[in-house]
This record gives structure tokens, C-alpha cells and sequence, in this order.
């Protein structure tokens, strides 16, 4: 029988259950006589096991069956020690690797010495990979490598080591290319296969300068499926419910596209219009269902928190128990992805500078109406109002008689300022402040609103309030009077840049010839109001449509492309006309997004 | 003889902190600089062997400062300083020719990681 079919299943089933391990581990840890614990991750192991079996992948089988033998032990014994723990979750990130390379196509890598002689995975895969090679010749070698969990800007992260290892000899192929690289995203694992005449010792003593880098594998490059395929994150699960829907609202359209066609044939207006409107309603059905495919409950984010808060607790000797809340709640992709790094960071900042000793962090998610609450709360030492303030005055942040005024509640909010921090000693570490303001950057730029609460004694909370969804959409930024505005990209026709000779005028109306047509030409300057500079040599033109006219609308410059995250203007913003949402760019600017066709209206 | 470095950084606090923070690690701080612009100037006049850039500031970004400065020296050695949220213009400066990057906020040993990493 061909089981090829079934391994993506049985890998997005194998990694479910290695992530429940996980963090089933971490729960029994802080409690090692939690009987159902050690009973769930028993079972959890046999799953694996079984599958592995018979799917044929011998090597993932014989470790799961491994963790197993040494799960039903201390299920007899009732208690689970803490060496085994860290045993257990070397084994579990061994069968990640495993995983791994089923994925890629590869021969599994040997447990035995794992299953024998209680190696770390990393022992372990350095002893497999480690082979003799003639150091002066050139040669072929595969460079597999992965980043910490922590490591911020991944994507940047893996550009330098690209470029790093690009500098070791000529790359050949690379997964993921520095083009995808360079597109951002949350990837940590790069596979690289250069020609160089370093050998593996080298290359490995190189790379050790990155402590970004969890975990270094060199070797041999197999012949086409060396290079690893994309992980699971670019795939979803869709509702069976959903795809109907997609197939009956396939069907409504090819059937309105009948009805449209025949009214044109029949120069039908009436029908015409009908058929218009059904077909915008449509679209936004269409657009509704397209959104929700989008959402993804939160857990896919926070399932690898409580490994988070074990290792970083582990390496700052405190305490600290980790609890998960509402972790079936949806959001969209795209916020989800732009949190994983905020998260990170909130939780530790509550480690670092929140908890003393001991301590529980909870970070819980809920619906409150149409948008969803994320909260990261710890119960440490919380912050003084009182200090704060005295501190925001000093730093010259607040006068004097606005730190009176202020309200407790805002005076916390304080700490989002860039450069506002509350540790005492500045150089040591992050200090709570000196992040606080990128989350809150974070945040807003998805559309969402970060509060602070806390009290001294009494712990403290960050609640980020998040839209649902999001509108992503590409747009062009333009410059008038150093001002920016946005226009989104569906709307412009052409960029160009003309002569001033080039222009005429026509009446009253100026114009200029665009494919061998007269379009007027509009300042926005103009329609904006701004003061209109003397005459340049070359204008820069954006040519876009209104009301099925083509129009040129003259910048002062082109200012590039970028993806935004457009929002809704809150009222009494939103009333104004020739504004249709607006966006905050990776910087903190706010810009607007320009509907010309109201702006225009709004002229008349 | 000491390395000797340039910090540029509309923020005061930021740059006092990495000043504190190179000073105590033996490093020779010959300058700091508000924005692109001076950063440019300040570069030109001191030869430092190493740049922290800031991205976002005024008049100038560090983007532009960037290919300000190689331009002029296309050895120079400059480390972005970026913070969550600006992946993507950390992508484009180690495209046009950034070392490496530090994301704040800083831990002390993960710049001097990267500082020590690049001047190799």
C-alpha cells in the first residue's frame, strides 16, 4: 500500500500531539506527582509510537516507544524526577527533528545512542553528522540550522547568517532563498548548501559565534529533497461547512455571470443593474468567507509559552508557574503572526523585572464583543504610580504640575514611552520601559489598544484589545507638502513623471497626454489645501480613475509600496469625506488613506 | 589600541546607554550623532571602525544614512539598531549592506555578541 498520501496527516498529527507533550512535561514538572499528567503524556507517546509504526518510520518509532517504556516507569512509580524531565524533553525535541526529516524527504537520523547512552539531541546529531572530510577540497556541504524560540526579527536573523554563510564559499541552493527571506515572517530555519573548502569544524566554530542559533546540523546534501520543504505554518484547516459555502457562492456567481451576460446581449439596463447589485452582494459574501478562513484559534501562538516560561524561569532561577487560558479563541493570521514576538516579550519582562522569586503569569485570551482581549498578568512585584511619576518628571517626559493632575491609571501608561524604564539599574538589562514602547507599537499597528494596570504589591497586568480581523491591502505612498497619505494600489492606473512642457492647458482645466489621450490634470496639493510651491521642472503624476474617468493627480513625490494593516477611523474622523480608513506605518507614523473620488466631491 | 565607535541615535537616553554600556566594555566612544545627517558628517571626520545606526530619526533615517556612509567608505562596518515591528526595513539595510542588527531593547551581552562578531 502506498503510504506517501498519509505522511503530511501523519506529520500535522505527530506534531500536534509532540507540542501537547511538551507542555503536558512542563505542567508534571511543577507537580511530579500529577498522576493524569504523567498518564496523558504516556498516552501521548503511544499515539506517536503507533503511528510512527505504521507509517514505517522506524527510528521515530523506537524513540516514542522509548519515552514510553520510560513514561509507564514512573507511572507505576507515581512521581516523575527532574532529570527525567530534561530527558523527556530532549526526547521530544530529538522526534521534532525526526519529524523533520521525514519531511524533507530524509532518512531518518539514528536514536540509538539517545535511547542508550541518555544523550542531549545535540550530542547526539553532531556525532551523526560529524563526518571525515578532506579539508582543502572543495566540497559540497548541507547546513541545516535553527533559531531559538526567543530570537527576535527572525527573518533579519537568518538574512546575516545567510549572508555569513554566503561568505564560506559559493551557495548553491538555499531554503528558504534570500528572496523569501527578505519578504519577513516568522521562518527559523534555514538549510543552506554551499561548495566551500571549509571543513565541518570550521564551518561549526563559525557559526558559534551566533547564539541566535539553537541548534547547527552539517552534512552530506542529499540529492532533491535536501533542501527541507516549507514547514506546516504555510498551510490551514479548513471547515468542511466553509468550503461548501465556497463551492454554492462559486455557483451563485457562474450563474449571475449568465444573467449579466444575457442583459448586456439584450441591452437589458434593468437587468442589468440587478445583476450588478446581486453581484455586490456577492463579492461581499465572498469577501466575509474568504476572511474567516483567515482565523486561527490563539493557541497556535501560545502553545510553545509554557516551554517559554520553563526554559526562561530555569535560567533566571525563579520559580514560576505558567497558566493558559482561552486558548480555542480565534483571531485572524496575520494578527496572530505579529504577536508571537510582543508576547515573548511581555512575558519576559514579567520574569525579569516582574517576579521576584516565585511567581504565576497568566496569559488569557477572550471575546468581548467584536474584538478579542489578550492578557499577560503576573503577580510580582507590580509598579508604584508614585515612582513612576517621580521618574516620567525627571526624564522631563511630564512637567511637574501634569504629574499632579495625573491620573494614577495613566501615569502607568507612561512606560510605553520610548526610553521610559523602571529598573534601576539601566545597563543591566532591558528595563521595563525600554520595550514596552515597540509592543505598544505592535499593537496599534494591527489596530488594537494596549492598557496597563498595576499596583505595587499587587502584580501587573497588559491587556492588548485586538480587531478580529484585518483589512491587508497594498498601497502607494505619496508625499505632499512632507506630508504622507496612502492610496491604495488598486486605484492607481499608472505612476509617471512628466515635463512641465509637457503640459497643457485647456480652458481652465490643465491636461496632459497620457497613451494618446487628454486627462486633467489635479493638484492635491490643491484639493488638500496646502500652500501649492513654485513650478518644478518634472511633476510626478499618479494617473487613477474617478467615476470611470482617468485623471492624473500630481504629487510632490513617490515614496514606495508598502502592505498595511488599513483601520477604520474612529468617529468624528470618520465623517469627514475623501478619507476612507487609515494606517500606522512600522515607524509610529500615522497615515491616511486617500479616496479621491470623495476628496473631489468634497471639493465641488 | 581600543575599537573605536560611533553611536547614532535621536534618543538621548539611547545613547547614553550604549556609551555607558561600550565604555565599561573597554571600547573608545569617539562620537555620537542625532541624526543621518550628522551621522554622515561625524563619520566622515572620525573614521570610526564600527557605526550603531538607529532607523528611525529625523531628517535623515538610518536607512539613509547607511548608504551615506558606504558610499563614502564601502568597508564601513554599521550595525542597525531596530525595534519589534521594523523587520522588514532591518531586511532592506542588511540588504544594502548592514553587518548585522541589534533589536532593542538591548542585553548588554547580545551587543557586545554582535559588535565582537562583525569587528571578527
Amino acid at each position: 500500500m502506498d503510504m506517501s498520501k498519509y505522511k503530511a496527516m501523519f506529520l500535522s498529527e505527530a506534531r500536534e500531539h509532540l507540542q501537547k507533550m511538551a507542555n503536558l512535561l512542563v505542567e508534571v514538572e511543577a507537580e511530579p506527582q500529577n498522576r493524569n499528567g504523567i498518564d496523558a503524556l504516556f498516552r501521548e507517546a503511544h499515539s506517536i509510537k503507533g503511528m510512527a509504526a505504521s507509517m514505517s518510520y522506524q527510528q521515530t518509532a523506537a524513540l516514542a516507544h522509548h519515552l514510553e517504556d520510560s513514561l509507564d516507569l514512573f507511572r507505576q512509580q507515581g512521581e516523575i524526577t527532574a532529570e527525567a524531565i530534561d530527558h523527556l524533553l530532549a526526547g521530544v525535541d530529538l522526534i521534532a527533528l525526526l519529524l523533520e526529516d521525514i519531511d524533507g524527504g530524509r532518512e531518518e537520523r539514528s536514536v540509538a545512542n539517545f535511547c542508550d547512552g541518555q544523550l542531549t539531541p545535540e550530542e547526539d546529531s553532531t556525532e551523526i553528522s560529524q563526518e571525515v572530510i578532506q579539508p582543502s577540497a572543495e566540497a559540497e556541504r548541507q547546513i541545516r540550522l535553527q533559531l531559538h524560540a526567543e530570537v527576535p526579527s527572525s527573518a533579519a536573523r537568518l538574512l546575516v547568517i545567510s549572508k555569513e554563510l554566503a561568505g564560506f564559499g559559493r551557495v548553491l541552493r538555499s531554503e528558504p532563498s534570500e528572496e523569501q527571506i527578505l519578504r519577513g515572517g516568522n521562518e527559523r530555519r534555514l538549510v543552506v548548501v554551499i561548495q566551500t573548502h571549509l571543513d565541518d569544524t570550521e564551518i561549526k566554530s563559525r557559526l558559534a559565534n551566533y547564539s541566535e542559533i539553537s541548534r547547527v546540523e552539517i552534512g552530506s546534501p542529499q540529492a532533491k529533497a535536501a533542501v527541507a520543504s516549507v514547514p506546516g505554518g504555510a498551510t490551514v484547516r479548513v471547515d468542511t461547512d466553509l468550503l461548501d459555502r465556497f463551492i454554492g457562492l462559486t455557483g451563485e456567481l457562474i450563474t449571475n455571470r449568465y444573467m449579466l451576460q444575457s442583459a448586456a446581449g439584450e441591452k437589458n439596463w434593468d437587468a442589468l443593474r440587478e445583476g450588478l447589485a446581486s453581484l455586490g452582494r456577492l463579492v461581499k459574501d465572498l469577501h466575509h468567507q474568504v476572511l474567516k478562513v483567515r482565523m486561527m484559534p490563539i493557541d497556535s501562538v501560545t502553545a510553545r509559552l509554557p516551554r517559554l516560561v520553563r526554559d526562561l524561569a530555569r535560567r533566571s532561577k525563579k520559580d514560576i508557574r505558567f497558566e493558559l487560558e482561552g486558548n480555542r479563541i480565534e483571531l485572524d493570521r496575520a494578527i496572530l503572526e505579529e504577536l508571537a514576538d510582543p508576547l515573548t516579550h511581555m512575558i519576559r519582562n514579567a520574569i525579569d523585572h516582574g517576579i521576584d522569586e516565585r511567581g504565576t503569569i497568566t496569559v488569557r485570551a477572550w471575546r468581548q464583543r467584536d474584538q478579542v482581549m489578550l492578557q499577560v498578568a503576573d503577580d510580582g512585584r507590580g509598579m508604584d504610580p508614585a515612582v513612576l511619576r517621580q521618574r516620567a518628571v525627571e526624564k522631563g517626559l511630564i512637567s511637574p504640575a501634569q504629574a499632579e493632575v495625573m491620573r494614577d491609571y495613566d501615569v502607568l501608561q507612561l512606560v510605553c514611552l520610548p526610553g521610559f524604564s523602571t529598573a534601576s539599574q539601566l545597563t543591566d538589562t532591558s528595563g521595563r520601559g525600554v520595550g514596552m514602547d515597540v509592543v505598544k507599537a505592535a499593537v496599534e499597528k494591527l489596530g488594537g489598544v494596549l492598557h496597563i494596570d498595576a499596583a505595587p504589591g499587587r502584580g501587573t497586568r497588559f491587556t492588548l484589545k485586538l480587531p478580529l480581523s484585518v483589512a491587508i491591502i497594498k498601497v502607494l505612498l505619496l508625499n505632499v507638502d512632507n506630508k504622507q497619505v496612502a492610496l491604495p494600489i488598486t486605484r492607481v492606473l499608472q505612476t509617471i513623471e512628466i515635463e512641465r512642457s509637457q503640459i497643457q492647458t485647456s480652458g481652465k482645466q490643465r491636461v496632459f497626454s497620457f497613451h494618446e489621450e487628454l486627462l486633467p490634470l489635479i493638484s492635491l496639493r490643491k484639493i488638500l489645501n496646502l500652500p501649492i510651491p513654485r513650478a518644478v521642472e518634472r511633476v510626478a503624476v499618479v494617473v487613477t480613475e474617478v467615476l470611470g474617468r482617468k485623471i492624473g493627480v500630481v504629487v510632490d513625490y513617490f515614496a514606495g509600496q508598502r502592505e498595511v494593516f488599513v483601520q477604520g477611523l474612529p468617529s468624528p474622523i470618520d465623517r469627514l469625506r475623501g478619507l476612507s480608513g487609515g494606517t500606522i506605518l512600522g515607524d509610529g507614523r500615522v497615515v491616511f488613506i486617500l479616496d479621491i473620488q470623495g476628496l473631489l466631491e468634497r471639493k465641488r | 589600541m581600543a575599537q573605536r565607535v560611533l553611536i547614532v541615535d535621536d534618543a538621548l537616553f539611547m545613547r547614553n546607554l550604549l556609551r555607558d554600556l561600550f565604555s565599561a566594555a573597554g571600547w573608545d566612544v569617539v562620537g555620537t550623532a542625532a541624526d543621518g545627517n550628522e551621522a554622515l558628517l561625524k563619520y566622515r571626520d572620525l573614521r570610526p571602525n564600527l557605526v550603531t545606526m538607529d532607523i528611525v530619526m529625523p531628517e535623515r533615517s538610518g536607512l539613509e544614512a547607511l548608504q551615506d556612509i558606504l558610499a563614502i567608505d564601502p568597508d564601513a562596518v554599521v550595525i542597525m539598531c531596530s525595534a519589534l515591528g521594523q523587520e522588514s526595513m532591518v531586511l532592506e539595510a542588511i540588504q544594502n549592506g548592514a553587518k548585522d542588527f541589534i533589536v532593542k531593547p538591548f542585553q548588554k551581552e547580545q551587543v557586545l555578541e554582535v559588535v565582537n562578531r562583525v569587528l571578527g
